[in-house]
């Protein structure tokens, strides 16, 4: 377990520690997260009596196209450097290095939140609370946990940018469906937060046993 | 004992025969040149040899454990260095080879010595992306060493090498079994004692070096 945990820990490093030297996601994601708000606010035509309803779904969609560029990235780089073939070549166990692949993506998808749910706040007038902070990132958990097991998958073929969010987008409906509801409490529409956080915390606990099963598998061919 | 022994070892891409019932036998410490023209299936016999790749069929041994069903607890016995380097650009040479200390659960105090041995420590603290090509082979083959693998499969490691790349090769395969790719045959004459010819995916015959080169 220890083994696994210090694996993990080394290849989230290494990701992470590449990202801060490049930069090559996080501010364009940043960048592309405070577009798709400011493109929203005036297409939607947003004011104080509509902006709890219509705020909730456009963090969601940023959320997850800001997130498909994040997870895709997480294993497309690995296959352009030739790098993901010696790292399996080591006794590793293939879990740990997606945990640690896993781990360091959704950090940076958090990087990219923590100016998108200020953006949206300013934008469109929403209020900017912990329930809202938690909601998204409980979310985050697993949707990086299934953005990545994609990416992993795809990542071995050409039209990869084409089939992730095919396959990935399916599957992260249940988050954006208890997510959007818990995002909605969060900022004052009625409804139950902790039942729809109840159920966020239920999908990663499933999506995270699922994919680490399925790592394996998808990794070591 | 032998290090490697396979049996007709095939690998089949769809309808395209890649290695075709390939055999080879080595015994522990000898070094292997698999020689061949470009598409000969050398590069696909080694990624086999690394537990890179499955074979389609066959039987393959490496120090007595089933290289495919084993190939888990074999891959801390293998050193690989493929045709692309497979570093990390934005990491320094001791950064990459940090990392794959981790991964291979061995002590950090290798790597100074590593770097060492092949020649790198003067660019040890150099993002691996601004190291020249030549400099970035010789850090893929530090990486393939850093474990003390028992096994070295080696595909065209010569290739970006500089003049001193023969004495490398040679330090690093020293007291190991090791399975070297080249086109280049007086270098295969140097470091290999047995040689095997490879076309369109069939081994044309094996033998020592002499027989084969001449």
């Amino acid at each position: 377990m220890n083994r696994s945990i210090a694996v993990a820990y080394a290849v989230a490093r290494k990701d992470l520690t590449s990202e801060w030297r490049t930069r090559e996601l996080v501010p364009a994601l940043g960048q592309f997260v405070v577009l798709a708000l400011v493109i929203a606010n005036f297409g939607f035509q947003i004011d104080s009596r509509n902006a709890t309803v219509i705020a909730p779904g456009v963090l969601w969609l940023a959320l997850v196209f800001a997130g498909l560029v994040a997870f895709g990235r997480a294993f497309a780089a690995e296959r352009e450097q030739a790098s993901l073939e010696a790292m399996l070549l080591t006794p590793a166990s293939a879990a740990a290095i997606f945990a640690g692949k896993a781990i360091a993506a959704a950090l940076l998808l958090i990087a990219c939140e923590a100016v998108l749910l200020p953006a949206l706040s300013l934008l469109f007038g929403t209020p900017f609370n912990a329930e809202l902070v938690a909601a998204v990132l409980i979310a985050t958990i697993g949707m990086a946990a299934l953005g990545c097991l994609f990416a992993a998958i795809v990542a071995r073929v050409r039209s990869r940018e084409v089939l992730l969010p095919l396959l990935t987008l399916p599957l992260w409906i249940p988050f954006i469906v208890a997510g959007g509801q818990a995002v909605q409490v969060a900022m004052g529409a009625s409804g139950n937060y902790n039942q729809a956080v109840a159920l966020l915390i239920d999908f990663d606990i499933l999506f995270l046993v699922l994919t680490s099963l399925a790592a394996r598998f998808v990794l070591d061919d | 004992m032998s290090a490697i022994v396979a049996h007709e070892l095939t690998q089949r891409y769809g309808s395209e025969v890649a290695l075709d019932s390939v055999d080879l036998a080595l015994d522990q410490g000898e070094h292997l040149a698999v020689l061949g023209d470009n598409g000969a299936g050398k590069t696909t016999l080694l990624r086999i040899l690394a537990t890179a790749a499955r074979p389609t069929s066959g039987r393959l041994e490496i120090f007595g454990l089933d290289a495919v069903r084993e190939r888990k607890a074999l891959r801390a016995r293998i050193g690989f260095v493929a045709h692309a380097p497979g570093l990390y650009p934005a990491l320094s040479a001791v950064e990459n080879l940090e990392f794959f200390c981790a991964l291979h659960d061995v002590d950090r105090k290798r790597v100074p010595e590593t770097l060492d041995l092949v020649g790198l420590t003067d660019v040890a603290r150099r993002p691996a992306g601004r190291l020249s090509r030549g400099e970035q082979q010789r850090l893929a083959i530090g990486r393939a060493v850093l474990h003390g693998p028992r096994l070295l499969v080696l595909d065209e490691p010569d290739a970006s090498l500089d003049s001193g790349g023969p004495d490398l090769l040679a330090s690093v395969m020293r007291d190991r079994t090791v399975v070297l790719a080249t086109h280049d045959h007086a270098l295969a004459n140097r470091l290999c004692q047995r040689t095997v010819v490879l076309r369109n995916g069939r081994s044309l015959g094996a033998g020592t070096r002499l027989r084969v080169v001449r």
